[in-house]
C-alpha cells in the first residue's frame, strides 16, 4: 500500500453506483489503491465484480446516467479526475491515460481505415508532428509486418492479433503515462496471447508507463505484474506483490481462483472450482461479502464485515481468518 | 477460419466499396439507376429550357396557348404513300404524296410528340416541365427532412434520458397528426404555392428517418469502439458525426431513396386539389386537366402522365429495396468485421 513517494494515479475509497439512489446497485464499492510512474498493476477477478468499471471510471468514462460517482477521489497527478469538467477530461483521455479494450474487433470502428483512427488520436492531441509519418512509425513499432498496407486495411481484412496491435497502436499514439489494458488477451489465440504480452512488456520498458492490467488470467499477472488486488463484489479483498499473494494466498477467494487454473506439474487432480456466483450489486450478502460461497466461513463472517487487516507492510487481506487460509 | 479468408474481399476496400459492388450486379437495380438517369436528364433539361425562356422573358411554349393545335393526337411516323384525303369544309378530295405524308409525320414527331392538350400546348414540354418540379419538390423536402431527421434521431439515440424523451414526444405528436391534414394546414397557412408543398411535406417527412436513426445509433452507442473513442478523448460531437453517422448513414440513403417518390406522389396530389404549384405545369396539374377531356377519347395526357409517374415510384422503390439489400449489414459475406 505505501509505494513510492508520488504516485501517478491515487485512488481512494472509490465509489461508483448505479440505479436509483433508493436502492443503488454499488458496483465498486470503496476502492482504495495507488499506481506509480512505470509499475504494472494488475485487478483480478471474476466477471461483474467491478474491475472494468473501477478501469473505465479512473478517466470518468463509465457513462454517467446511469452510473454515479458517489464518493471518493481519483487523484491524478494530485488533481481529482472526478472534479475535472469534460474538456480538462478530455485532455487527459488518449493522451495521459489511454485504453486497451477486450475485443479488438469491435473496439475498431468499422467503415475507417486503420491508419485513418490512429491519425485522428494523433491529431487529437498531438497536433506538432507529421501524421502520416507517425502512423507508419507506430504501426511498425507495434510489430505490424507491413505497416503502409496495414494503415490503408479496414479492420475486417486484419487478423485478430493485428488488430490488436492496432489498438494498441492507437492507444500509445500519444505516449501515454498510463495504459489501462482491459482484459487485452480474451478474445485472442493463446500464442497470440503471448505476443501481445511481449509487446506489452516491450513498450513499457521503451515508453516508462504504468500498466493497469485488468484480467482473470493469473498466468498472465504472474507474467507481468509487480502488484495485484483481487476484487470480489466491488470491493477488494487481498492486495499485495504478486508473487507473495500467488504464492501464498490471505484470502480464501484467491485461494479459490488459484485452484481454478490448470497447472503443469504436481498431481492431476480435478479442477476445483468456486460454487455460486459472484452475488448481484444491489442483493449483497450481509457480514462478509464471500461468505456464502467461503469454505472456510464461520458464524462470524456472516455478522460482521471483515476490514483489512495488514498481513505484512507490502500486503493486506478483508478476511477475518486470514492466517488461516491454507496453502493453495 | 479458411472459408472466411476465400469469400474476404480484397485488401483495401471499405464497406461501401462491397456495396456498390454488390448493387452492379443486381441487374433489376441497374435498369432502375438507368431511368432515374433519363428522368434527372429530363428534369435538368426542363430546368435548362426553364430558365432559358426566363432569360429571354418570353412565355415557354408549353405555356402558350394556341389554339390551332388543340388536342393533336401524339404522332407516328406515316408511310410513304400517297393517300387520298377529303377537305372538310369544302367537301373536294385532294391527293397528298408519299413524300409529303412522310415529312409531315416528321415534322409532327419533333413538335409535338406525345401530341397536345387542350389549349394546344405540348404535352411532352408539359411533362419535362412536371418531371422538373417533381425533383424540385423531392430534392428540397428531402433537404429539409434529412438533416432536421438524422440531427434529432442523433442527438435522441445518443444522449437518451431527457432529450431522448423530448425528441420522441416531438416526432410522437408530429406523427399522431394525419399527414395529408398536417400539409394541408401548412399549405393554407403559407398560402398556395411550392412553398407550402416543400414545409408541408418536409416537416412530416422527418419523423420515419428520425425513428430509424435513433434505433440504430441507441444500436451503436454501447458498441465498444464507441468507448474506445471516448477513451482516446474525442468530443461527443465528433463521436456522434464522425463515429456513429457513418455506420448507420445506409439507413438515410434507404430512406432517402423511398421517401423521395413518396414526396412526389405527395406534391402531385396536392397540385391535382389545386393547393400546390401554381401556374406551373407540375403533373398533378396536367392530371386535373387530363381529366375533363378523358371520356371524349382524349387519352395521351392522362396516359403519359400517369406512366411516368409510374415509371419513377416503381424505379425508385425497386433501387431502394436493392439498396437495402446491399447495404444491410446483416447480408453481408462473412469474415467482416461483426462476430456471430
Amino acid at each position: 500500500m505505501n509505494k513510492a513517494a508520488s504516485p501517478l494515479i491515487e485512488v481512494q475509497d472509490l465509489q461508483v453506483h448505479f440505479g436509483s439512489p433508493a436502492q443503488p446497485v454499488r458496483a465498486v464499492d470503496g476502492v482504495s489503491f495507488q499506481i506509480a510512474p512505470g509499475e504494472t498493476i494488475a485487478l483480478v477477478g471474476e466477471s461483474g465484480c467491478g474491475k472494468s468499471v473501477t478501469a473505465m471510471a479512473l478517466a470518468r468514462l463509465v457513462p454517467e446516467p446511469p452510473a454515479r460517482y458517489v464518493g471518493g477521489q481519483i487523484l491524478y497527478q494530485g488533481r481529482d479526475v472526478l472534479q475535472q469538467d469534460e474538456d480538462a477530461l478530455r485532455a487527459i483521455r488518449g493522451n495521459e491515460i489511454s485504453y486497451i479494450f477486450q475485443d479488438p474487433g469491435s473496439s475498431l470502428n468499422p467503415v475507417f481505415r486503420i491508419g485513418y483512427q490512429i491519425a485522428e488520436a494523433i491529431e487529437l492531441h498531438r497536433s506538432d508532428v507529421p501524421t502520416r509519418q507517425e502512423v507508419l512509425d507506430l504501426l511498425r513499432w507495434v510489430g505490424m509486418p507491413d505497416p503502409a498496407r496495414a494503415a490503408r486495411a479496414y479492420p475486417h481484412e486484419l487478423s485478430g492479433g493485428m488488430q490488436q496491435r492496432a489498438m494498441i497502436a492507437m492507444a500509445l499514439a500519444c505516449h501515454p503515462r498510463l495504459l489501462v489494458a482491459d482484459e487485452p488477451t480474451t478474445a485472442l489465440d493463446v500464442t497470440i496471447q503471448a505476443q501481445m504480452l511481449a509487446l506489452l512488456t516491450r513498450l513499457q520498458a521503451e515508453l516508462g508507463m504504468a500498466i493497469l492490467l485488468i484480467t482473470h488470467n493469473l498466468g498472465l499477472v504472474a507474467g507481468i505484474a509487480e502488484r495485484m488486488h483481487v476484487m470480489y463484489a466491488g470491493q477488494f479483498v487481498e492486495a499485495g506483490p504478486t508473487e507473495a499473494v500467488l504464492r501464498a494466498p490471505r484470502h480464501p477467494y484467491t485461494r479459490g481462483l488459484l485452484h481454478a487454473v490448470p497447472r503443469l506439474e504436481g498431481t492431476r487432480e480435478r479442477l476445483t472450482g468456486i460454487d455460486g456466483m459472484v452475488p448481484h450489486p444491489a442483493r449483497l450478502p450481509g457480514g462478509c461479502r464471500f461468505h456464502p460461497r467461503c469454505p472456510m466461513c464461520q458464524t462470524r463472517c456472516e455478522v460482521e464485515a471483515p476490514s483489512a487487516a495488514e498481513v505484512d507492510d507490502t500486503r493486506w487481506s478483508r478476511c477475518h481468518f486470514w492466517s488461516e487460509v491454507p496453502p493453495p | 477460419m479458411s472459408a472466411t479468408t476465400a469469400t474476404a474481399p480484397q485488401s483495401g476496400h471499405s464497406l461501401w466499396q462491397e456495396a456498390r459492388r454488390r448493387l452492379r450486379r443486381n441487374r433489376l437495380a441497374m435498369a432502375c439507376l438507368w431511368i432515374i438517369g433519363i428522368y434527372t436528364a429530363l428534369a435538368l433539361y426542363g430546368e435548362g429550357v426553364y430558365r432559358w425562356h426566363q432569360w429571354r422573358d418570353v412565355t415557354p411554349s408549353y405555356q402558350r396557348t394556341d389554339l390551332d393545335k388543340q388536342y393533336l393526337q401524339p404522332s407516328y411516323l406515316r408511310a410513304p404513300f400517297a393517300r387520298e384525303q377529303m377537305d372538310w369544309a369544302t367537301g373536294e378530295t385532294y391527293t397528298v404524296s408519299g413524300w409529303q405524308r412522310w415529312g409531315a409525320g416528321w415534322t409532327r414527331l419533333a413538335q409535338h410528340p406525345l401530341g397536345t392538350d387542350g389549349l394546344g400546348r405540348d404535352v411532352f414540354q408539359r411533362l419535362v416541365q412536371g418531371t422538373r418540379i417533381a425533383y424540385q419538390v423531392g430534392i428540397i423536402t428531402s433537404l429539409i427532412a434529412i438533416p432536421l431527421g438524422v440531427l434529432l434521431g442523433c442527438l435522441a439515440g445518443y444522449f437518451g434520458g431527457r432529450t431522448d424523451d423530448f425528441i420522441v414526444w416531438l416526432y410522437s405528436t408530429f406523427a399522431a397528426i394525419p399527414g395529408l391534414l398536417f400539409i394541408l394546414a401548412i399549405a393554407m397557412v403559407v398560402g398556395q404555392g411550392l412553398l407550402g408543398v416543400y414545409l408541408g411535406i418536409g416537416l412530416t417527412m422527418w419523423v420515419g428517418l428520425c425513428r430509424l436513426i435513433r434505433g440504430e445509433v441507441i444500436k451503436h452507442r454501447d458498441r465498444p469502439y464507441v468507448a474506445a473513442a471516448r477513451a482516446l478523448g474525442l468530443s461527443h460531437v465528433r463521436i456522434i458525426f464522425r463515429h456513429i453517422l457513418p455506420n448507420v448513414f445506409h439507413v438515410v440513403i434507404v430512406t432517402f431513396t423511398l421517401r423521395f417518390p413518396a414526396a412526389i406522389g405527395t406534391e402531385v396530389f396536392l397540385s391535382f386539389l389545386g393547393i400546390g404549384v401554381q401556374g406551373e405545369p407540375s403533373w398533378g396539374i396536367m392530371i386535373s386537366n387530363a381529366r375533363l377531356r378523358l371520356w371524349h377519347g382524349v387519352w395521351w395526357e392522362m396516359a403519359f402522365v400517369t406512366a411516368a409517374i409510374f415509371f419513377i415510384v416503381l424505379a425508385f422503390n425497386l433501387l431502394g429495396d436493392a439498396l437495402r439489400d446491399a447495404l444491410d449489414p446483416r447480408l453481408r459475406t462473412e469474415g467482416e468485421g461483426d462476430h456471430e
